[in-house]
């Protein structure tokens, strides 16, 4: 009988309570498990981001956590950036600037972006560039995705 | 973004950048990949493959693992009797898995399938396979020496979808096509030149890196069956299946939601008949899901080896052009033959040579088969063509820019007797790269500028069909084979039925990619969709507005006056009927349906071949770092010549990402593979760009209405990625002094020819 | 997908040990996990059970030691160590370095005492606290033992501790008067290409003492003391540093450098030279700040 862990867990601000086996990454738990397969997984090596979410508000590579790390803490993902059916501005600046096209990264993109912005709400094009150095994209050559952030902060910054 | 538009102007929404279809679903994570389906009493599979690269199999040894606990079947070639396990649709030569010997590392040779994945992995471990292994060869000049390891003893079938007409030559065992093209008098040519370059060109096996793995889920009806996957041509697959299991083509559905990148290493048939054989014999749904570095090993692009040597005139104009191209296809031909076809056409590039004799093998290897990929034999030949334009340049002092001004075709020459003329003003796009790259101004110090061009006999064929629908309310749905790959179909689409039957945007909804449901589309590749289901969707369109026409004047008019056709409907006197009231009243209630077909072949304006001209101009400005051989791209400059941007934002990241992908092999990428085994098989060794290597970016559509698609339109997609090698190249040689003949230009490569340099005072 | 095991969580280094004591079978300790559950998934290694010591307090945390030096918890972040004021003070190349080191998720979750057990060939923190004469502090069931970089890494994926030892902490030398560290490294892919760690101190105006290290060049981060015996005695001064390099390159050339992706042992190695006159005086313009 393998063992099992009882996991307690924030998801996108809700209490979760689920039995996991110790093995199960987070990517796993939230895909497999919780049906919120929003988090992709791409490279399953921690290199390409697809997977990024949120553990406590750092970024972390869910194909490589264990679930069972995650227990007592609040994880995110892209399923809980929008607030009452309305999207963040992050996502609708993606929307604005196509800055996705097949979406498979998008996820993942979007969760270390909102790390970013959390972090440094108005930063340069060179933050941003630098910020998502380790998020991979294949369709759109970065410059859309570049865009969309920066206008998202600009549009926080105006209406803070 | 600068546009530059001389086209007629289209009904909207063609032309305008509304917001993508599919835009909520994917930044909400609502959007649902293959990956991301389930089913209820879904099993799981896991493939063993070889680790050798040739080798035949003595014995298979599966008896632990078929006890394994929630293990559901184990299976082998020898399990599958009732199953055709050999496909192909160019060349059949690909079983399904593995028949008595693999002829690359990563062939699968068992499939396991368990009630879970991780169960699946733990019985792979228990499987005991016999080899014996057989001499390999890993590159295309080996597999053709005299004694070479015969990689298959048997050619395959040549099938139907080659894409080509001519039979598939072969000239030594190893060879899996041999394609040829070639016109005027070369020997003439080059007896007449003033000058003749000549080069050995290199360009790498490439991966795609579609982000989405390769993964499908099979299920068996009473006698049917349906498979989902992550795949560009569902109607290819279906095909495949149903000749796989002897089954007609109506009774094989294949549905593809969205697919998390493409770029050609998913077209055609993959690993859908294995996991469908899987099913078959576990009598359960089953998901295959392959990770990345299975996906290496299923589809690579081909590598290139291509010896050109060109004649010019004192003038620079081209005289003539000969080459002799060798392609690594890897174990199986998949699509190579076409790329090999096309590789020979397209050798060409945008100029108008008199004479040109080009030949083209294909060699299998025993490496991992390759298939389309993004350029499809453009990227490799630009690289040698538009290297050889710039020498000549060089030697002949000629401004790089001035030497191309005098070979381009002008618009309506043909490229070869029997071509459709090209439908692009290449002079003008010329002009506007060097415009945005500031050819004329001041140049840093340690940097070189380049501008190479492409053309491409693109569009595949024009074999499409599509139905729109016109509903008892006047929406529209509009049933489309194309597939979503990322490209932005879901939207552009449903702009062109939007224009063109006269309704709404969010009236018309679209419904892609279900062989059950929707119509048959030859394949969602070579840049065809906007151009060739646009003309479907055009002509399903007034297939539609004739019924309606004549439905109002039988219903609504039936003792006159003639009605009149407007764009939302017919106007009768002063009043203006819509399409849903015209419908409602035909039908004599409420509710009733027209159903407008299109159908689009050989016929007409899409008679001529190709059915458009895939133009590709690229600029560059690179720096060159001397100490270690890195180079970078300053600036980029990207033209897309489209005819009529359908939704310039989507031409736009599409010319951007194609570049960026050509910077990627351009600069880093290429499969390395010792002693028969891929040594980078993985992200860690294989780098493809990032945020930090994007260049100061320039882009431009230009749109003149020259195509034969909707508005003018043409296909894009491809062409930004396809002059990128051969630009940096050049603008390497401007800044360093340095010939990079062999892509990727890696530091090393780069670092040793500027110490060449140095030593031979270069 | 990471094979089945048992997990048990570990709050002080004692229970830590008990677990491993009265664990059956194959057991390893996990921290950050960013290399030892990569590499179960691939299926080069298999655990019954791993005992996580995250929770442990004993771990974490970077603390300046009596002698101005510093203490850094084994399982203390890459994110927490780039951003420390104390490691931006002390030994400033630390910081910079680890903000360099793999990707932003990795740095969220790995931790330094993790990347040196684990001994990757291409670690960057050991080459360059190989340079720095930096100490790891390990804990068995019985006691405490200090080791050296060099005595602990003894090849790749190999070091000197024993089963049920812990690493608890990293020791780095004060910047004393006259100190000068740098780190430079040059990445191709994933991981360095190649990579260079320099330690020095100047005394009068010259270079009095050096350590050099080079990184993913041989198969374990390695002190080059033929370079060091080429920079000592040189003037501590841009315009005489070209000379003293040029021999110190030398040295490189006995190294037995292993060709891989990212080239050829001929090319590794003018990288590294490349790499060393931007570490030696990155360290010198250093160590004058601090005379």
């Amino acid at each position: 009988m393998p063992d099992t862990i009882d996991l307690e867990f924030s998801v996108n601000a809700r209490a979760t309570s689920i039995r996991i086996e110790p093995r199960e990454t987070l990517a796993e738990v939230l895909r497999e498990r919780l049906a919120l397969t929003g988090t992709k997984v791409s490279c399953d090596a921690q290199v390409c981001g697809a997977c990024t979410v949120l553990v406590d508000g750092l970024t972390v590579s869910a194909c490589t956590f264990l679930a069972a790390d995650a227990d007592g803490r609040e994880v995110r993902t892209v399923e809980g950036l929008a607030a009452d059916g309305e999207l963040s501005l992050l996502q609708q600046a993606f929307i604005d600037h196509a800055g996705f096209q097949c979406g498979f990264c998008t996820p993942g993109m979007l969760m270390a972006a909102t790390a970013l912005l959390e972090e440094d709400p108005d930063p340069s094009r060179e933050a941003v560039i630098q910020g998502l150095e380790g998020n991979l994209c294949r369709c759109t050559g970065y410059a859309q995705i570049i865009d969309a952030v920066l206008a998202a902060a600009s549009l926080r910054e105006a209406t803070r | 973004m600068k546009r530059v538009t001389t086209r007629p102007q289209p009904p909207t929404p063609i032309g305008e950048s509304v917001p993508r279809r599919d835009g909520v679903a994917k930044v909400t994570g609502a959007g649902r990949y293959t990956v991301d389906l389930g089913m209820p009493g879904l099993a799981h599979a896991k493939v063993l493959r070889s680790p050798y690269p040739h080798a035949r199999i003595r014995a298979i040894d599966t008896a632990a693992a078929i006890v394994h606990p929630g293990v559901i079947a184990v299976v082998t070639a020898d399990d599958l009797p009732d199953v055709h396990l050999v496909y192909g649709h160019s060349v059949a030569d690909h079983p399904l898995i593995a028949t008595g010997k693999v002829r690359f590392a990563g062939e699968p040779i068992v499939g396991v399938v368990a009630d879970d994945a991780v169960t699946a992995e733990e019985a792979l471990r228990l499987i005991n396979v016999d080899y014996e292994p057989l001499p390999y060869s890993t590159s295309a000049e080996d597999s053709l020496g005299a004694d070479a390891p015969i990689i298959h003893e048997k050619p395959g079938e040549q099938r139907a979808h080659r894409g080509f007409e001519e039979d598939i030559e072969r000239t030594h065992p190893n060879v899996c096509s041999h394609s040829r093209q070639a016109w005027g008098d070369i020997d003439d040519a080059f007896a007449r030149a003033d000058l003749v370059v000549e080069g050995e060109y290199r360009y790498p096996r490439s991966y795609a890196y579609a982000m989405e793995p390769y993964n499908a889920i099979a299920r068996w009806g009473e006698g049917d069956l349906t498979v989902w996957t992550s795949g560009q041509h569902p109607y290819m697959v279906r095909e495949d299946l149903a000749h796989c299991f002897g089954l007609p083509l109506s009774a094989v559905r294949v549905v593809v939601p969205y697919v998390g990148g493409g770029y050609g290493s998913k077209s055609y048939t993959k690993i859908e008949p294995l996991t469908a054989a899987l099913a078959l014999r576990a009598g359960r749904p089953v998901r295959l899901a392959l990770s990345i570095e299975e996906s290496i090993l299923t589809t690579r692009g081909d590598a290139a080896t291509v010896r050109l040597r060109s004649a010019f005139d004192r003038d620079g104009h081209i005289l003539g052009r000969q080459a002799t191209i060798l392609l690594d296809t890897g174990g199986y031909a998949e699509n190579s033959p076409l790329v090999g076809r096309k590789a020979a056409n397209r050798l060409g590039g945008p100029y108008r040579i008199p004479a040109l004799e080009v030949t083209c093998s294909t060699v299998y290897t025993n490496t991992a088969p390759a298939s389309s990929f993004r350029g499809f034999g453009a990227p490799q030949v630009t690289l040698a063509g538009e290297s050889q334009i710039d020498e000549a340049a060089e030697r002949l002092g000629l401004d790089p820019l001035e030497i191309r001004r005098r070979n381009v075709l002008r618009p309506g020459e043909r490229p070869w007797p029997g071509v459709r003329g090209i439908d692009a003003d290449l002079l003008a796009d010329l002009d506007l790269a060097a415009s945005e790259l500031g050819w004329d101004t001041p140049l840093p110090a340690g940097r070189g500028r380049a501008i190479c061009l492409s053309a491409s006999d693109a569009g595949s064929e024009p074999m499409t069909t599509s139905v729109l629908r016109v509903h008892a309310d006047g929406s529209v749905t509009v049933t489309c084979g194309s597939t979503e790959i990322g490209q932005g179909s879901s939207t552009v689409l449903a702009q062109m039925a939007a224009g063109e039957i006269g309704v709404e945007l969010d009236r018309v909804h679209l419904l892609q990619s279900d062989t059950a449901a929707v119509t048959y589309d030859r394949s969602t590749g070579a840049s065809r969709t906007t151009t060739l289901m646009g003309l479907a969707i055009q002509a399903a369109a007034r297939d539609a507005r004739a019924q309606l026409v004549d439905w109002a004047q039988e219903s609504l008019a039936p003792d006159g006056p003639t009605v009149v056709e407007e764009h939302s409907g017919v106007r009768i006197g002063d009043a203006l009927h819509d399409w849903g009231a015209i419908v409602r009243a035909w039908f004599g209630g409420h509710a009733g349906e027209c159903i407008g077909r299109g159908y689009i072949r050989r016929h007409g304006t899409t008679e001529e071949m190709p059915p458009f001209w895939e133009i590709g101009c690229v600029g560059v400005e690179v720096s060159v770092e001397e100490s270690t051989g890195e180079i970078r791209v300053e600036k980029l400059v990207t033209v897309g010549d489209v005819g009529c941007a359908i939704n310039p934002q989507l031409v736009e990241g599409q010319d951007v990402g194609a570049a960026m992908m050509g910077l990627g092999m351009a600069t880093r990428e290429e499969l390395v593979y010792e002693d028969g085994n891929l040594m980078n098989g993985n992200l860690f060794d294989y780098r493809v760009p990032r945020t930090t290597d994007l260049p100061e970016l320039h882009t431009v559509i230009a749109e003149r209405g020259d195509g034969v698609g909707l508005y003018g339109a043409k296909g894009g997609g491809e062409g930004s990625l396809n002059p990128v090698a051969a630009a940096i190249a050049n603008a390497a040689w401007r800044a360093a002094r340095i010939r990079l003949h062999e892509a990727p230009f890696t530091p090393e490569r780069v670092w040793r020819a500027l110490r060449e340099r140095d030593a031979t005072g270069g | 997908m990471i094979p089945r095991f048992s997990l048990v969580r570990s709050r002080t280094l004692a229970e830590a040990h008990d677990a491993f004591a009265s664990g059956g079978g194959d057991t390893a300790w996990i921290a950050g996990g960013t290399e030892l559950l990569q590499v179960m998934k691939m299926g080069y290694a298999q655990f019954d059970t791993l005992i996580d010591l995250k929770q442990i307090p004993d771990l974490h945390g970077v603390e300046e030691r009596a002698d101005g030096g510093l203490r850094i918890g084994a399982g203390t972040t890459h994110r927490t160590i780039e951003r420390s004021p104390l490691v931006r003070r002390i030994v400033p190349a630390l910081a910079t370095l680890e903000l360099g080191l793999a990707n932003t998720r990795v740095r969220n979750t790995g931790t330094i005492g993790g990347n040196i057990a684990f001994a990757e060939p291409h670690s960057d923190p050991a080459t360059f606290l190989l340079a720095c004469g930096a100490t790891i502090e390990l804990a068995s069931p019985v006691g405490r033992r200090v080791l050296t970089i060099g005595d602990f890494v003894l090849g790749p994926l190999w070091t000197a501790r024993e089963a049920d030892e812990i690493v608890v902490a990293i020791h780095v030398p004060p910047a004393g008067p006259g100190t000068g560290r740098a780190y430079e490294k040059i990445k191709f892919f994933e991981r360095p290409a190649a990579s260079v760690g320099v330690a020095l101190t100047v005394r009068d105006g010259s270079i009095a003492e050096a350590t050099v290290t080079a990184g993913s060049l041989t198969d374990v981060p390695t002190v080059v003391p033929a370079a060091v015996a080429a920079l000592v005695g040189a003037d501590a001064d841009e315009r005489s540093l070209d000379e003293p390099l040029r021999r110190a390159t030398e040295a490189f050339g006995a190294l037995e450098v292993g060709a891989d992706h990212n080239g050829s042992a001929d090319y590794k190695r003018h990288l590294a030279t490349v790499l060393l006159g931007r570490a030696v005086r990155g360290a010198v313009s250093e160590a004058l700040t601090h005379a």
